[in-house]
């Protein structure tokens, strides 16, 4: 291989992906420090496929698209794993995760009630969540990142925003005015 | 001919704002025959901007070094040992690069590790920085539903917020959001001029009486930001324009201001 081979990666662009990158990352993992080890991951694999990047494309939805691979293999082989040491786990458990948030990041109940919910979605529901309501990828674009077909991005986008809405049936109405108390 | 009729599937698509435009009618005729359909939409997109509430202040954190030594490539990864100063240069490369934006966190990441603190009106320029630049959704609420926007912002900041009016000074609104401050909630109002340049006027309550405040003017990477507080407000007007221009733009704003709050106390 030559050492001109492959053009380096627009390094703007991949700073600029990065606030993004620990955030799906975080919305994944559930866990700060394992979102960074996933973005670390995901920039040294960007490096090495850079090849596969097509220039002037969108160089974050190609990003996404190698994050979230990344995070199956990982997490295909942390199973095979885990399956040999323990059973007895919470059934659920695995995929819900704890609330990352910072302290005194939010000044409204609801957002940290809101994420909370997030992180009880099913990592796959909470992926399409993400990328369609927050990062605002179009739903073909999502289907290619995920390589599912856009009928499966829209029912998972269904089945996390009606878990979504039924947990918030139960709260009053004008709780979206509530504040934390200081 | 009856239409299709309205799926899930459309619904997503319409809260979403990516239906085709062919199946837009139907689902608007659906919301107006139905208010449950009608509520499902409404729902969905207050999740969809409860989630960018949520989850937006995650994208201003800091960036450790080891993700700029990441992004840096394999050639600069394996020069370990010149790692640690090289960090700083990526992130000051990419300041001359892209002047704000992508730059901006890291320059912050070492400013807060130099321990800088964080100043409103660093707050307020990363903040313009961050939404200026962003081509999709400057704005929560957009300027034809402006009075939904101030209305809203109102009631999320728990005071009355109104949004300038800075068409002599050639900008016309945009629209508006809320930014998650460290303590209080912020109001951002963006607006724009012919030449595309966006200010940005962001206000919040003061935490602590911080009593009366002249016009002060700092640049934060380019963004100028000048800085006032009035009646336990502060505020900040940032945008990428020389002095004069955004100190002729801030008079203006706080001559509105005034003005209202003279008409409010008669």
């Amino acid at each position: 291989m030559s050492a001109v081979a492959d053009p380096p990666l627009p390094q703007p662009d991949l700073l600029a992906a990065i606030p993004r990158l620990r955030r799906y990352a975080r919305v994944l993992t559930g866990d700060i420090n394992r979102a960074d080890d996933l973005v670390q991951d995901t920039l040294a694999r960007a490096w090495e496929k850079r090849r596969l990047w097509a220039a002037g494309s969108d160089l974050r939805a190609w990003l996404f698209t190698i994050m979230h691979n990344v995070f199956i293999n990982q997490r295909a082989l942390a199973r095979r794993d885990q399956q040999q040491v323990s059973l007895d786990d919470g059934g659920e458990g695995d995929e819900a995760w704890q609330i990352p948030v910072r302290a005194g990041q939010y000044t409204r109940v609801e957002l940290v009630e809101l994420v909370e919910h997030v992180g009880r979605l099913p990592a796959d529901q909470r992926e399409v969540l993400l990328l369609a309501a927050v990062e605002e990828l179009k739903y073909e674009e999502i289907a290619l990142a995920l390589a599912i077909p856009v009928g499966t991005v829209m029912s998972r986008l269904s089945r996390a925003r009606a878990k979504l809405r039924s947990a918030f049936a139960d709260a009053p109405a004008g709780s979206a005015a509530l504040k934390v108390v200081k | 001919m009856n239409p299709l009729p309205v799926t899930d599937a459309d619904l997503n698509a319409y809260a979403d704002g990516q239906l085709e435009a062919s199946r837009v009618t139907a689902v608007e005729d659906a919301m107006a025959r139905d208010p449950a359909v009608a509520a499902w939409v409404a729902d969905a997109r207050r999740q969809n901007a409860g989630l960018r509430d949520a989850l937006d202040p995650w994208l201003a954190e800091p960036i450790p070094e080891r993700l700029l030594a990441a992004a840096a490539g394999p050639a600069a990864a394996a020069q370990g040992t010149v790692r640690r100063w090289l960090a700083p240069l990526v992130a000051m490369a990419a300041t001359l690069l892209v002047g704000i934006g992508a730059g901006w966190f890291a320059r912050d990441f070492d400013l807060e590790r130099a321990g800088t603190p964080t100043t409103f009106t660093r707050q307020a320029a990363l903040t313009h920085a961050l939404y200026a630049a962003d081509a999709n959704r400057p704005v929560e609420v957009w300027a034809p539903e402006e009075k939904r926007l101030v209305t809203w912002l109102s009631k999320r900041l728990g005071f009355a917020v109104n949004a300038p009016d800075l068409n002599s000074n050639g900008f016309a609104l945009v629209g508006g959001r809320l930014v998650a401050g460290h303590q209080n909630p912020t109001a951002l109002f963006m607006y724009e001029n012919s030449d595309k340049q966006r200010l940005s006027l962001q206000v919040r309550k003061q935490p602590v009486d911080g009593g009366e405040v002249a016009f002060r003017y700092a640049v934060e990477n380019g963004v100028g930001v000048f800085y006032w507080i009035e009646d336990n407000c502060s505020y900040a007007l940032s945008g990428n324009l020389d002095r004069a221009q955004l100190l002729a733009v801030g008079r203006v704003v706080y001559g509105q201001l005034a003005a209202l709050e003279a008409a409010h106390s008669k």
